[in-house]
């Protein structure tokens, strides 16, 4: 029994017993721990710095063998995946999941479905050819429609959206398999690398093609972006949370290793685009541009806290593309880093969200305010979160996008890099609005007596909050992982230390940095605290609003349509263009099927009777 | 270096910041007033008002993130000064570069910004969102001048900058090489100083200043603090990317305020923008004449 | 109603008591530097009542300069430290006058420029205006005039530069130390329901100034109807770290 088997066994044993045991009391702290022993598990195998490790068994599928291995890779994704698991499990465990049963909601079946989302995820990242690769897809896709439809009827329409799509993906990624496994005879990985050089650019166009829109569909890569957010928004809690953190990545996952461990970043960059200037790696790196920029900019219309951050994820993406596309070693290392402070980022902002929800009932922006002081512990959480995600220092988040952007000033890409910007100070704008319309501004009367998340919820919000920072002050590590995913999959490897990234042309070093931030902050507290007089604190109604009387029941929150000077000018811009594609595209099918409809009720018999009485014919006149 | 030889520059950058960022407001004022044809504060005019702010009797807060908003205004000021290379000190200007020193400055933004928040005062938050989009708009040209300047040097480093530039005399300067991103810059930087024609969010008689609506005492006073640090940084940034730096603390010092005296004294010309006007206007002529430039840059 | 209409102490000016708790500490020590620093930046919010608004605008543009002695117009309360009341101050102004003068931080002063801030002026007779400002806040100078010119205006602000520099600006205290008597001259004026969003009395404490007349009968009456005022603590409240409460 080789290490893997043991991840693979705990990961089925975590699913068994949440499907057995599911609806006992016990069983939720039972689950984390066991997700705890699938992460010990993991580092069990050491796959990151040591060998490869392959499963001690392997199925024949009409002749094409099918097995599973772990390298550094799947390891980089597989600890994430179930770090997400192990703390959404936790956060689900205590408070949140008596109120979801109080709701009318099954635990059991929300506690089988995570299980089973993490066991389909690790399954397939194990994938060692094409053929484990579709079956861990398609795992992959029914467990995360599970958790997707477990919220009623909103989120069940979303679902479905999703299904659809990922139906079309698997489609586009099963006729790649078929060309491969045409020109390379097998569906084997090193059979496959082995073969890929000798296909012509036509092929690996089409190989890219099928096998990138496949993937894009689950990353929310433009044009198949718009099932994710309603998707992931919806979906209870700590699922949110989970599918924000990781499920989309599973696409980069397959990009990385069909586009850039196989075909190959060089490969792209002479791949010319006829009658364009671009190379097919220029296309990719605008498509992640674009979903940097487009998604973002949809984010900041939300009104709905979910909403707005499950815009954010796809948007998000997108810098994992780039950097990785644009293929340097230190922006495939922000690309990939990305993948890991993003994820503990966007769980932490869902955990806040979904714990205010807990307790107000409701993530409308325009319903809150004011929080701050009553859930202090939740803010705090919120604004790590925020200040990673629009990826300002000292939080992880900085870390990735500035290795990407010092990529893409180093390749000389100037519109890439004002894109990328763009979309960071877009960012910006709409995370400020999220905490200052929950947390900030005037408290509601309704929300006097509200108070701070319950412990079970806390305790994980507070320890990603805890590595979000970490992963800022000391990038080392992880970018340690990193370094060895980018060794493994062919990419040119970063020069690291523990606190960043060394460069002779402009480095960073966290740790400096950070603790001149801090030390700023304590100059800054010495100046305030020191210098000022004391401070009195008064109440919130004590404001100058012209020389008007103030009273609690008029509200004076300034939160809907909070950048209204800029819609006034970019409003026009959000045509739906999108919407427009997806509903034309279900058109098209829609009279496909009728017409389909039609040839089969009511031409297939005549055309039947013509074939056979032609064939009489031709057998009789022979 | 040695660590104390470190430790001391770090100390002293902010301290020369905050003296001849006091002493750039005085200039902005004064020029306000000679424009005006008026006498204008006295020498040390900012410093009393600084003095006097933070020796208010009453300082009214509004809670615990209306304080710490402040001070991370002030603190990310301070960190961000260490970045930005002066005769004589370096600090940790190697670390993390241009964009570091661009992410650095946010910091003070979005302290200022949750500070406000917490006041509950909806002119407050109107000026934050009209700040934050200003600063979507004059952040696009400031971007592309960033990039454009990093690509010619080939270097995100502020210290090889300034040495290129040195070493080869004015001919080498940002200004002279990329003439049309110093433009671009220049224009950027009028909105990054939150002047007229671009001080929208602060809009006195409409929003009652906007982010400052609350301020009060100390609170103010570190508002005047942060206007000190946010001039110093915008003439020495510039200076540093298009006019060479300084050789001495002289033509430092006369660089840095004559860059910081055009802004100022346009700003003294104008009525103001609308904020959709901001970013119209923002988004297309240095938008423009920055991509222009970044087409004639040599490497 | 009796208990209201106890006259108050019309025109006569108790002694100022120096409050020996600064909420500065630094200030014990740079009293003088803080009192110059005080004398040469004053932030002014004018509240334009009425006609004396324009000669304003002459007085801090070209023609004198304000600026050139440190003072400077401000926006909102919480900024200033100079009140201009511009003129004649009607009962529905006043209620927004008296809240902008108790939003402003101290030290504050306050400055009624033209005869009506004095004595009603050519409003003398009207039943809708209120006669003598120092009736409901201390006022550090009248400047008189109808209206008074710009030299005026600065020859007044000059006087109190050079009061607050001798430390002598300290009228502000008798706000809170005579709150009693300035709340009945308010209630007489708005009737007994009175009320502003600010909490004067929890300022009194806060400064060190809480004396025997700030609080009386009609602080008590205040009390009566009084919504609460606390501030939002900030409060982490974890219900589970919470000690069971038994009853």
């Amino acid at each position: 029994m080789t290490s893997l088997d043991l991840l693979f066994l705990v990961s089925g044993l975590t699913l068994g017993a949440a499907l057995v045991f599911g609806r006992l009391r016990l069983t939720a702290p039972l689950l984390v721990v066991l997700y705890g022993l699938q992460f010990a598990a993991l580092i069990e195998t050491g796959t990151l710095f040591g060998e490869p490790v392959a499963i001690s068994f392997g199925i024949t599928v009409l002749d094409q063998p099918m097995h599973w291995r772990y390298d550094a890779l799947s390891w980089f994704f597989a600890m994430i995946t179930i770090g997400a698991g192990f703390f959404s499990a936790w956060y689900a465990a205590g408070v949140w999941k008596d109120a979801y049963a109080k709701g009318g909601q099954s635990p059991w079946l929300f506690h089988v479905a995570l299980a089973a989302n993490v066991f389909a995820m690790v399954v397939l990242l194990g994938s060692g050819d094409f053929l484990s690769l579709f079956l861990g897809w398609e795992l992959v896709s029914w467990a995360s429609f599970l958790l997707m439809a477990l919220g009623g009827a909103a989120s069940g329409r979303a679902a479905l959206r999703y299904l659809t799509y990922a139906f079309s993906g698997a489609m586009a990624i099963l006729g790649a398999m078929a060309l491969l496994y045409t020109q390379a005879g097998s569906l084997e990985y090193t059979q496959v690398l082995a073969a890929v050089p000798k296909l012509s650019t036509a092929q690996i166009s089409v190989l890219i093609a099928l096998f990138g829109s496949g993937f894009a569909v689950k990353m929310g890569l433009l044009p198949f972006h718009l099932w994710q957010a309603a998707a992931y928004a919806e979906t209870p809690g700590p699922g949110s949370a989970f599918l924000g953190a990781i499920s989309a990545r599973m696409g980069l996952y397959g990009i990385i290793v069909v586009i850039v461990g196989m075909v190959g970043v060089a490969r792209l960059i002479d791949m010319a685009i006829p009658f364009t200037f671009m190379s097919a790696r220029d296309l990719i790196a605008w498509i992640a541009a674009l979903t940097v920029i487009l998604p973002t900019y949809t984010a900041l219309q939300q009104h709905d806290a979910r909403y707005l951050l499950a815009w954010h994820g796809i948007g998000q993406g997108g810098y994992m593309l780039l950097g990785l596309v644009v293929g340097n070693a230190i922006g495939s290392a922000g690309g990939l880093l990305h993948v890991f402070n993003y994820a503990i980022t966007q769980a932490a902002l869902l955990m806040a969200v979904f714990a205010v929800m807990h307790r107000t009932g409701t993530t409308d922006l325009n319903k809150l305010g004011g929080l701050v002081t009553r859930m202090p512990l939740t803010f705090l959480v919120l604004l790590f979160g925020i200040i990673s995600l629009a990826g300002l220092p000292p939080m992880a988040g900085f870390v990735s996008k500035w290795m990407v952007y010092r990529s893409l000033i180093t390749e000389g890409m100037p519109l890439l890099f004002v894109a990328a910007i763009v979309g960071t100070l877009g960012t910006i704008l709409s995370v400020y609005k999220l905490i200052h319309n929950i947390f900030l501004g005037q408290l509601r009367l309704e929300h006097v007596e509200v108070r701070e998340a319950p412990l079970s919820m806390l305790i994980p919000m507070l320890g990603l909050s805890t590595l979000i920072f970490l992963a800022g002050f000391m990038p080392g590590p992880a970018l340690s992982w990193v370094a060895e995913v980018q060794r493994l999959v062919g990419l040119p490897v970063v020069q690291y230390s523990l606190g960043g990234v060394v460069d002779a042309r402009g480095g960073l070093d966290m740790i400096l940095l950070v603790s001149v931030l801090m030390a700023g902050f304590g100059v800054g507290a010495v100046v305030f605290y020191g210098f000022g007089g004391k401070s009195r604190q008064v109440h919130q109604l004590d404001n100058y609003a012209g020389g008007h009387f103030l009273t609690a029941d008029v509200r004076y929150q300034y939160s809907d349509n909070f950048y209204a000077g800029l819609m006034h000018l970019i409003g026009p811009w959000y045509r739906g263009a999108f919407l427009w594609l997806e509903g034309s595209v279900g058109a098209v099918v829609d009279l496909l099927s009728y017409a389909m409809h039609w040839v089969y009720r009511s031409i297939q018999p005549l055309l039947f009777l013509l074939a056979t009485t032609v064939a009489m014919l031709v057998w009789a006149a022979v | 270096m040695e660590w104390t030889e470190l430790a001391l520059e770090l100390a002293l950058m902010p301290l020369v910041a905050f003296v001849v960022g006091m002493a750039m407001v005085l200039m902005m004022r004064k020029i306000a007033a000679k424009l005006q044809r008026r006498i204008g504060p006295p020498l040390l005019q900012p410093l009393y008002d600084i003095v006097k702010l933070h020796s208010k009797e009453t300082q009214v807060s509004h809670g615990l993130i209306h304080e710490i908003g402040i001070v991370m205004a002030i603190g990310g000021y301070v960190a961000a000064e260490t970045l930005l290379p002066v005769p004589g000190m370096n600090g940790i200007a190697a670390q993390g570069g241009l964009i570091a020193l661009l992410y650095m400055t946010m910091i003070p933004s979005l302290g200022l910004a949750l500070g406000v928040g917490q006041c509950a005062n909806p002119n407050g938050s109107i000026g934050i969102s009209r700040a934050l989009t200003a600063m979507l708009a004059y952040d696009v040209p400031l971007v592309i001048v960033i990039f454009g300047v990093a690509y010619h040097y080939g270097t995100i480093n502020l210290v090889d900058m300034i040495a290129t530039q040195q070493a080869g005399g004015p001919a080498t300067w940002g200004a002279a090489q990329m003439p049309l991103l110093a433009i671009a810059g220049l224009f950027a930087m009028q909105g990054m100083l939150g002047k007229h024609p671009f001080e929208i969010y602060v809009a006195p008689a409409e929003i009652a200043t906007g982010p400052m609506v609350e301020m009060g005492g100390k609170f103010l006073g570190g508002l005047f603090v942060m206007q000190c640090f946010q001039l110093y940084t915008a003439a020495v940034l510039y200076v540093t990317l298009f006019l060479g730096g300084g050789e001495n603390w002289a033509t430092f010092l006369v660089k840095s305020f004559a860059v910081l005296a055009i802004p100022v004294t346009l700003a003294m010309l104008f009525p103001r923008y609308r904020t959709e006007d901001v970013v119209r206007l923002m988004w297309k002529w240095p938008v423009m004449v920055g991509l222009l430039g970044l087409a004639f840059i040599v490497r | 109603m009796t208990a209201i209409m106890k006259p108050p102490l019309l025109g006569k000016t108790l002694p100022v008591v120096e409050g020996t708790k600064r909420t500065n500490p630094l200030a014990n020590v740079f009293d003088e530097l803080i009192n110059f620093a005080r004398s040469r930046s004053l932030f002014m919010l004018h509240y334009c009542t009425g006609c004396g608004a324009v000669e304003l605008p002459p007085a801090m543009t070209s023609r004198f300069d304000m600026e050139r002695l440190g003072i400077q117009p401000m926006v909102s309360p919480r900024q200033a430290d100079i009140l201009l009341v511009t003129g004649y101050v009607s009962v529905k102004t006043l209620k927004r006058v008296i809240l902008t003068y108790e939003q402003m931080g101290s030290p504050k002063y306050v400055v009624g420029i033209c005869s009506c801030t004095v004595n009603g002026g050519m409003y003398w007779q009207s039943y809708a205006t209120a006669k003598k400002l120092n009736d409901y806040m201390p006022v550090d100078i009248y400047i008189a005039g109808c209206m008074p010119r710009p030299e005026a205006v600065i020859a007044g602000l000059r006087d109190m530069i050079a009061n607050i520099k001798d430390g002598k600006g300290t009228v502000w205290k008798d706000y809170y130390r005579r709150y009693d008597h300035y709340l009945g001259n308010q209630q007489r004026l708005f009737g007994e329901d009175w009320q502003t969003p600010t909490d004067v009395i929890g300022e009194a404490r806060h400064y060190d100034l809480f004396g025997p007349d700030t609080l009386g009968a009609h602080t008590a009456l205040l009390e009566q109807h009084r919504r609460p005022l606390e501030a939002l603590e900030m409060k982490i409240e974890i219900p589970e770290l919470e000690r069971p409460h038994r009853s």
